[in-house]
């Protein structure tokens, strides 16, 4: 027997405060980015003028005006109608969809699914102009129908299709949470409930559907809540009939008075925060809940789809429809109107078409810089953002501290602020430290506007890849003598680079998408094609929104066809 | 009569076939084991009787009627079977109390609610679960959701309960209390049970028969007794007990019995028609028959005692024959070095 070797002396560490200053300074930067704009839109509702106006006082003047006002109630009201129609269309319409979509052998699901998201990946600003033109009273649509069976019964310009809209846009939302539930539920449950003598229906109704309960009440929450931050769809659809509703109460504000109202509408946005960031918490009580419940299911595993038999065009008509009115039908209106020079009644589609548009979109300097900006706040920004989430993913990964939790509950402010009033409130960021004013007419002002904005979605990307590390394989490195630094370099970081691809894809398409976020934040410089439409639909430029809204359709659409290419899951 | 009878059973995942041909019956009161190690389609088979798989050739059915018949296109669907199944999982169902979950096909089967309530309250007693029957499934522990699970199957009295590893859940000393526990309540309530598992001792300790399942297709079948004395495949000898393999040439056949040669040894032992002479040969013992013992003597060999280990009822030595591992069972601990062992002739089999 030899005798046993004498052990190799570890390597000296490095100085530990090193790595908790680094730690520590990602938590600060995280806090001033997300708190900052927070604090300053409390601190200007407060006031009696904007904060740059020598004459402001303190006081509660700007909410006394707000809550005088008649029409500040009325967009009240109506957000809260909105919101509670569209939970009811998207949260029975999504949990279907998902049942059928996840536990049924309905044919060519794969085609499907990413149909189902797509709703989830276009700006709403592009959707509801696209069922303008498609299905407005000179519609497309409307005028086919009213040439084929002499009546086109529907108008969009009310609130019930407001609601109805946004609850169809909205079911990828519900389909997403309640598919992942399902997924994570055994079928034995389903198939003793089938020995037991249960029809498919019966299965759905008394064992699947009762079970993913929690995940339905998620995303019922999510939605309502989603209902208070809609801004393209009633300023677009709302607008005709004045139909106003929060966001666009607040975004109407400035011509109500004709002079900079900021500290109204710094007391508009405390109302809607404060309506929306208690949700917020409701839905992560409510998703821990969901967890727990999840634990104590069936064995998951082996999955079975369930035949639908005769049932299986039933679930395809049902598809098939909520596909056509959702997505083929304000896309193709998009893609008919921006190639036509007008359309009418009585219009040849074949006479009036036309690539005057796309020649003007290119020859104006703002349009092409929009699109540009587009692309690179995208590609470049969405690759910065994806670095700066995956820094803060390891601010917390595996520590259970408090400062781990201070971060967990820091991710989750923006969720409640929406992006109409983030942006507002990056503006004013800008305004208020003059070191900052001369990014305020560079990109980098919309990027860490959008990288705030969307701080929730990515964290909750970066912390499921994290999460898919096993914990084994960084005890197996820390047990010979890895650092925590150096485990996070030379373990995690190339064990996550797959995930961190795919979220990178996914923070892509959301950047492309965004609009709200930019609306304030738009000046010659930092124009993208989101912010550019609200912009442009307002002076009432039709053509050329038709344009930018088609080119904006096709930059999602690359990500999309690349994200699929890859193989990224589109939701978690 | 035949219960449940399979006949020629084809089932294919793909390119993958998973079961080649099964024929089986299930008489009325019989307890029957799907033995196999995993990947033997005995799971499959359960499945494909309760309705969850779909075979594309042959018949399966119960009593008189027919539930799958790949020629004729028939294929009930497994709610319309009327089986009874038992989940590995349990696969309970959360959400509903042990009382409602016990009910549910009886509420399928439109049973009045009154009727449903004695039904339930009968089978919950006779499990010894009354007291539960408003509690939750994640407040009961693992034995008492086995039961659960077993009456609602057995409580809308279907003619077939099967049985998916039915134990395999439970930790090794309940697992015990249970297949007792079971064998005498299937036995009591004169149900027909298929059962599936991979624990050869448990199918033999609950089973009047077993079905031994390899690759797809049935290796043998017979009582416990049958299987374990009388292996008429390698196989089969091997999976059922613990063994001594010992690999060798057929030198000598004669009259029944074998010679099997090795690197310095020789043993005579029962020839199984697959024994040629000349051919390569394997002998195969259970553990429990080799003998210690004190010098040479009849088919006795002198192997190397490599370790020994205290079992608590016995030792157990484990020797080096050449290059062949042996073991064997002694009341004592043994000394260093090579010692004399005795195989017995009627208990070596060579295939």
């Amino acid at each position: 027997m030899s005798a046993p070797a004498s052990a190799l002396p570890l390597e000296e560490r490095r100085a530990l405060p090193a790595i908790v200053s680094w730690r520590a300074l990602t938590i600060f930067v995280t806090a001033s980015a997300v708190l900052g704009p927070l604090a300053l839109i409390v601190y200007q509702s407060f006031l009696t003028a904007p904060f740059f106006d020598a004459r402001k006082t303190a006081g509660l003047g700007a909410y006394a005006f707000v809550f005088a006002d008649g029409d500040f109630w009325k967009a009240l009201l109506n957000s809260v109608l909105i919101a509670s129609g569209m939970t009811l269309i998207a949260v029975p319409l999504g949990s279907l969809l998902a049942f059928v979509m996840e536990r049924t052998d309905l044919p060519a699901k794969r085609w499907f699914e990413p149909l189902i998201l797509v709703p989830s990946f276009v700006s709403p600003m592009v959707l509801s102009f696209g069922f303008v033109v498609a299905a407005g009273p000179v519609g497309f649509y409307t005028v086919w129908a009213q040439d084929l069976f002499g009546v086109a019964p529907w108008g969009i310009y009310s609130l019930t299709a407001m609601t109805i809209i946004a609850g169809l846009t909205h079911v990828p939302n519900v389909y997403v949470y309640a598919s992942a539930a399902l997924k994570s539920l055994g079928s034995d449950v389903e198939e003793a409930a089938r020995s037991a003598g249960a029809s498919p229906f019966r299965v759905a109704i008394s064992v699947s559907l009762p079970l993913i309960m929690p995940s339905m009440l998620f995303a019922a929450v999510l939605v309502f809540f989603l209902g208070f931050e809609l801004f393209g769809l009633p300023l677009v659809l709302g607008d005709p009939e004045g139909i106003l509703v929060l966001s666009t109460y607040l975004y109407k504000l400035t011509n109500k008075l004709g002079t900079p109202s900021y500290h109204l509408m710094a007391a508009v946005a405390v109302c809607i925060v404060a309506i929306t960031f208690p949700l917020v918490l409701l839905q992560r009580k409510l998703l821990q809940g969901a967890r727990k419940y999840a634990t104590i299911k069936g064995k998951a595993g082996r999955m079975k789809e369930l035949p639908l038999g005769k049932w299986t065009w039933v679930a395809l008509l049902l598809l098939v429809a909520y596909l056509f009115v959702t997505v083929i039908v304000p896309v193709s209106g998009i893609t008919l109107r921006a190639f036509v020079t007008n359309w009418g009644f009585g219009v040849n589609l074949m006479e009036a078409f036309t690539l005057d548009s796309f020649r003007f979109v290119m020859q104006e300097p703002t349009h092409t810089r929009a699109i540009w900006n587009t692309i690179l706040i995208g590609t470049v920004g969405g690759a910065i953002t994806v670095a700066c989430y995956t820094a803060i993913g390891f601010a917390t990964h595996r520590r259970n501290d408090g400062w781990s939790r201070f971060v967990d509950y820091l991710v989750l402010v923006p969720r409640a602020i929406p992006g109409l009033l983030a942006g507002l409130a990056f503006l004013w960021v800008f305004l208020f430290f003059p070191p900052l004013t001369p990014l305020r007419t560079t990109i980098f002002s919309m990027w860490i506007a959008y990288t705030v904005v969307w701080l929730a979605y990515g964290m909750r990307l970066i912390s499921s890849s994290l999460m898919q590390v096993a914990p084994e394989l960084e005890e197996a490195a820390r047990s010979v003598g890895a650092s925590r630094g150096t485990i996070s370099r030379k373990i995690t970081l190339p064990l996550i680079r797959p995930g961190l691809i795919g979220s990178w894809l996914l923070v892509f398409m959301i950047f492309e998408r965004e609009y709200s976020t930019g609306v304030y934040l738009l000046a010659p410089g930092t124009e993208v094609i989101g912010a550019q439409l609200v912009s442009l639909w307002q002076g009432g430029a039709i053509d050329i929104v038709a344009a930018l809204s088609l080119i904006n359709i096709v930059l999602v659409g690359v990500g999309l066809a690349i994200a699929l290419r890859l193989g990224v899951k589109l939701r978690d | 009569m035949a219960e449940l009878s399979v006949e020629n059973l084809h089932l294919t995942y793909g390119d993958n076939p998973i079961l080649k041909g099964v024929s089986m019956e299930l008489n009325r009161g019989e307890v029957v084991s799907l033995l196999g190690p995993s990947g033997s389609g005995k799971t499959t088979l359960l499945r494909a009787v309760a309705g969850l798989e779909a075979p594309h050739r042959g018949t399966i059915k119960i009593g008189e009627r027919a539930i799958f018949d790949g020629e004729k296109g028939l294929d009930v669907p497994a709610e319309a079977r009327n089986l009874g199944l038992v989940f590995q999982s349990y696969a309970l169902w959360p959400h509903k109390t042990v009382a409602d979950n016990v009910a549910f096909g009886l509420k399928l089967r439109k049973v009045s609610s009154a009727d449903v309530a004695t039904r339930v309250k009968k089978a919950l007693e006779e499990l010894s679960l009354g007291h539960l029957a408003e509690r939750f499934p994640h407040q009961l522990s693992g034995g008492q959701q086995q039961r659960v699970a077993i009456a609602r199957a057995l409580v809308y009295n279907p003619p077939v309960i099967l049985m998916d590893e039915p134990l395999s859940n439970l930790d090794a000393k309940l697992r015990e209390e249970a297949r007792a526990w079971l064998r005498s309540l299937i036995v009591n309530m004169q149900l027909s049970a298929l059962v599936v598992t991979h624990d050869q001792s448990e199918s033999m300790a609950m089973s009047d028969r077993i079905l031994l399942l390899n690759n797809g297709v049935i290796e043998q079948q017979g009582t416990p007794q049958e299987m374990y004395n009388s292996p008429q495949t390698l196989f089969t000898a091997d999976f059922m007990g613990s063994n001594n393999r010992l690999a060798g040439k057929v030198s000598d056949v004669e009259g029944g019995n074998a010679l099997l040669t090795g690197e310095g040894w020789k043993l005579w032992g029962r020839a199984k028609p697959s024994a040629k002479q000349g051919a390569d040969g394997t002998g195969m013992v259970r553990v429990e028959r080799v003998r210690l013992a004190e010098g040479p003597g009849d088919n006795r060999v002198q192997p190397e005692l490599t370790t020994s280990m205290f079992l608590g009822d016995k030792w157990e030595h484990v020797f080096h024959l050449g290059k062949t591992l042996m073991r064997a069972h002694g009341p004592t601990m043994l000394q260093r070095g090579t010692h004399w062992v005795e195989i017995p002739r009627q208990d070596l089999w060579v295939f």
